[in-house]
């Protein structure tokens, strides 16, 4: 299964991998629209927030919109999801996103342009 | 394989039978903040289909749902009307939040019409897909009128923007399997099968007045169309009198926005907090996801409130025979259950592989949904049947005739304790030994109801019908079937037994519609956990609860996920009702109102509160308008206060014996069980009379409860022919 | 003498427990909140926490019903 590791440790908070998200994906530099959050945990110490494909959300989904692909990402088809957001709330890390601006949630599908940008290195698309 | 599909040959069997009788284009246009605007009336005595818009009195008096219902229904029928009058309707409607994803139990719709068993206007709250997709076709509501010369189907589609009429004489009348059917008919292709919804009955509708509807929505993982029931009050009795097999609604399409909300943002963020409140505390609560309603059954077992033997005990040994463990083995779990997107409470269960013993499918192994609480408790403990397959099977038959599992539970207990008096014997009965227990004889009088003959279509009476029959034909004491007939205004009650709880007496008793615990469900509140011990207290609760719980059949919405689920820090923040009332929730619900709306004259949860007392009052005045809605109208069975024989006083003496010395101040040392029974029953009966008097006052009717004028004007429907009726009442007394 | 939500009165002796009073009573519904004179006591007390004679409890039984 190919997921997006983090690497808390290594994180500088710089919020590149953000940016690059929210760009790639939805056209802009916004931080509400990115699958990965970096949150400040004081002292340096930076929290990593990302999907790790662990697929609990699919049994979940009313509408069968959530699913796996070949190279074992869990990947949300648009024109099936009704927007219920039943995948946010019972997502046990948290990691599945919304934003008002979009009826369906925001997650991540592990395709590494991130990982390129990350400048600190705490960022790698792995198969597990 | 969950249900057998239909028949290739089957379909076109059906499509190429098809007539169309009326037929309606119309421009299909957008919801906007939860309203579409208009409403469309179907009168299938004429085969006409008209649209009617919604003015913003209407909009803003009435809000949705059950309100709209009423006002709609109000303006078709006159006092003379009858269930199978005509003119008489059907309407069905959501409401505003009704339809939307985000939020837990926003799918619900309402159905009402003059019912067969009150004869006064009934409401039905039903899960499924009906409402919402009849909405976002582009009605708000829903009214079927008139009796249609031959058999026929009413079709809406909602994306073409087409409704029509069709004779439709080959499709089966069964919900079990026209549910199937109009989804084989209509869908072409598999992705839209999610998209059709009916509203169906079947063949025990016809043959009794406790007719269900049932509402369907698609299961694509199990590939079968489940059915929910709007069972209260014979609602699938006028269906099928009509000639009306089903009502179908075609919509794809449908999205989170829908519905046109003027804040998504915030309805996102209440859907999302509460799906993962339910993700932390159902597991730790009430299990809802794992059990459905099965969760009461054991608990009220245990406190001694659980209908046994038509309610004359609260409690059996048997009892857990039927507890919630017995029917996992049947549930399937495979994927989630909620009766409409996006609720994550899940209670709806689907039992599969039963293997039915009787009946017309005899031999087939079939999937039921359900079973719920009321059931369980009416079918199987109320009639001393401790057998979970038996339950299960009753269950699916009912479902499948369209006969509601409450008033058909409470009917065979009240028959079966008829039985056991000698009231009636093996010669009335045509042979079917009705004892309590008796499994086989419960489903062979529900067969009869199916096939329309025996004993078991005088049961399908309905128990005020049959307390007339019974005295009348068979000599027996109208006294005493008085006393254990468990029916209020015409309508069996729904499983709970409340002779310990004063409050819950009443919030059956003065329900508009008659006894069913959507009203208020005070049970453990006044006599378990005490709290709300005066008359003042209890007059306050049946206000606040009834108008509250009013709130969720005007908008669409369920009760579930606003007290089966609390917030982690309800009972620390919160104290006593306070806490009861569940705070944050009623935010919620201001909060998902406001968003979808747009209004800002409604900031708190006592707004919502005032808005759902204009429908509740107008409902009362409704009965009014029919020849009922006053005191002598919210008397109620004694079965339902107090021990009515001597045998129950006994079962429960020490009890009774000590409310005999604190409440009446009685020594009954001395007394015999007869004396003592009977001065228990004088202090109750005065305690409910007392009771209604505080709930009348507190509510803003007079003593004879019926709405002030004042109160009427308050409130805003103080319209002419409201006016006209109080004034005649307060002249005449009537 | 100890009292339960101001309705049911049972006999106190030396050590009686929450988890006690709730088997006299039958209560064994597992979604409550229980106080003793006004002041929580969590789920981990109901076996320690001795009651004293005369106090109030109240077990504030935590259910949506129908």
């Amino acid at each position: 299964m190919k997921v997006l590791v983090t690497n808390d440790k290594l994180c500088i908070g710089c919020r590149l991998c953000e940016d690059v998200c929210s760009q790639a994906w939805y056209k802009g530099i916004n931080r509400g629209k990115s699958s990965i959050r970096i949150d400040s945990l004081g002292n340096a110490d930076w929290a990593m927030a990302v999907c790790n494909q662990c697929g609990q959300c699919i049994e979940v989904c009313p509408t069968q919109a959530l699913s796996r692909d070949k190279t074992g990402v869990v990947r949300l088809k648009k024109d099936l999801c009704v927007g219920c957001l039943s995948c946010v709330g019972f997502c046990p890390t948290l990691t599945m996103y919304y934003h008002p601006d979009h009826v369906e949630p925001i997650k991540c599908i592990a395709c590494g342009l991130c990982a390129k940008e990350c400048p600190a290195g705490a960022l790698s698309i792995q198969e597990l | 394989m969950f249900a057998p599909q239909t028949p290739k040959e089957r379909v076109e069997a059906i499509q190429s039978a098809h007539r169309v009788l009326a037929a309606l284009r119309y421009e299909p246009q957008p919801v906007s903040r939860g309203y579409a605007g208009r409403t469309l009336h179907v009168d299938v005595s004429a085969s006409q289909v008209s649209i009617k818009p919604v003015d913003d009195w209407m909009r803003d008096t009435f809000i949705g749902g059950r309100g709209f219902d009423l006002w709609l229904l109000w303006n078709a029928v006159t006092g003379a009307t009858r269930w199978d009058s005509p003119e008489n309707e059907i309407v069905i409607s959501s409401g505003p939040i009704g339809g939307i994803t985000q939020y837990p139990g926003t799918g619900k719709s309402i159905a009402a019409t003059i019912s067969p068993l009150t004869h006064t206007v009934v409401d039905s709250n039903v899960g499924g897909y009906f409402g919402p997709l009849l909405k976002f076709a582009g009605f708000d509501a829903i009214e079927v009128q008139g009796i249609a010369p031959e058999e026929v189907i009413v079709f809406i589609d909602g994306n073409q923007g087409v409704i029509q009429i069709l004779a439709a004489p080959e499709e089966s009348v069964n919900s079990n399997e026209i549910a199937e059917e109009m989804v084989a008919v209509f869908a072409q292709s598999p992705a839209e099968k999610q998209g059709i919804t009916s509203v169906s009955a079947g063949v025990g509708s016809e043959h009794t007045l406790i007719g269900c509807l049932n509402f369907s929505f698609w299961d694509p993982r199990r590939q079968l169309a489940r059915l929910k029931q709007a069972g209260r009050g014979g609602i699938g009795t006028v269906l099928r009198k009509k000639r009306i097999k089903a009502l179908v609604v075609k919509y794809t399409g449908l999205k989170g926005d829908s519905n046109g909300p003027a804040d998504l943002d915030q309805i996102q963020r209440t859907g999302a907090k509460m799906h993962r409140e339910i993700y932390e505390r159902d597991p730790i609560m009430f299990t809802m996801r794992l059990d459905g309603t099965n969760h009461l059954t054991k608990i009220m077992n245990d406190y001694d409130i659980l209908p046994v033997h038509n309610f004359r005990y609260g409690a059996h040994p048997d009892a857990h025979h039927i507890y919630s463990e017995h029917f996992q083995k049947y549930f399937d779990y495979s994927a989630p259950d909620g009766c409409w997107y996006g609720c994550t409470l899940a209670c709806a269960k689907v039992a599969t592989g039963l293997e039915l013993r009787s009946g017309p499918l005899k031999g087939q192994s079939v999937t039921v949904d359900g079973p719920e609480y009321e059931t369980v408790a009416g079918i199987g403990a109320n009639c001393g049947i401790w057998d979970a397959h038996a339950v299960l099977e009753a269950n699916f038959y009912c479902d499948a005739y369209g006969i509601d599992t409450i008033s058909f539970g409470t009917g065979v207990a009240f028959v079966m304790e008829c039985f056991e008096a000698g009231v009636l014997n093996k010669e009335i009965t045509g042979g079917l030994d009705l004892h309590f227990g008796n499994g086989d004889a419960m489903l062979e009088l529900l067969h009869q109801m199916g096939r329309g003959e025996g004993f078991g279509c005088i049961a399908g009476q309905g128990i005020r019908r049959m307390k007339e029959i019974f005295a009348r034909q068979y000599g027996a004491d109208p006294a005493f079937l008085q006393d254990i007939g468990m029916e209020a205004k015409g309508l069996e009650y729904s499983e709970y037994v409340t002779k310990e709880s004063l409050a819950q007496q009443g919030g059956y008793g003065l329900a508009n519609k008659g006894p069913q615990h959507d009203e208020a469900w005070l049970i453990f509140m006044d006599a378990v956990n005490n709290q709300i011990p005066t008359f003042e207290d209890k007059a306050e609760a049946l206000h606040y609860f009834p108008m509250w719980r009013t709130w969720f059949g005007i908008n669409g919405l369920c009760k579930l996920p606003w007290n089966d689920v609390e917030p982690g820090d309800n009972r620390t923040r919160y104290q006593g009702m306070d806490a009861a009332k569940v705070p944050e929730h009623v935010d919620n619900y201001v909060q998902l109102f406001t968003a979808m709306t747009g209004r800002t004259d409604v900031k708190t949860g006592d707004d919502l509160v005032r808005l759902s007392e204009v429908v509740y009052n107008f409902q009362r005045l409704f009965n009014l308008k029919m020849g009922f809605g006053t005191r002598d109208h919210d008397a109620i069975p004694y079965r339902s206060a107090g021990p009515v024989t001597d045998t129950e006083y006994e079962s429960r003496a020490e009890r009774y014996d000590g409310q005999l010395r604190a409440q009446v101040g009685l020594d009954p040392e001395g007394l015999t069980t007869s004396e003592k029974r009977l001065a228990l029953r004088r202090y109750r009966e005065e305690q409910y009379e007392k009771l209604i008097d505080a709930v009348y006052a507190r509510r803003g009717w007079d003593r004879d409860g019926v709405p002030t004028l004042e109160t009427a004007r308050s409130l805003g429907i103080d319209i002419p022919e409201v006016v006209r009726l109080i004034e005649q009442h307060a002249a005449t007394g009537d | 003498m100890i009292t339960v939500n101001d309705r049911w009165e049972l006999e106190w002796k030396p050590g009686l427990t929450v988890r006690d009073t709730l088997a006299s009573l039958g209560f064994t519904h597992t979604v409550v909140v229980v106080s003793i004179n006004g002041l929580l006591i969590p789920p981990g007390d109901y076996d320690g926490q001795p009651l004293a004679d005369g106090d109030s409890v109240k077990v504030i039984h935590i259910i949506g019903g129908g």
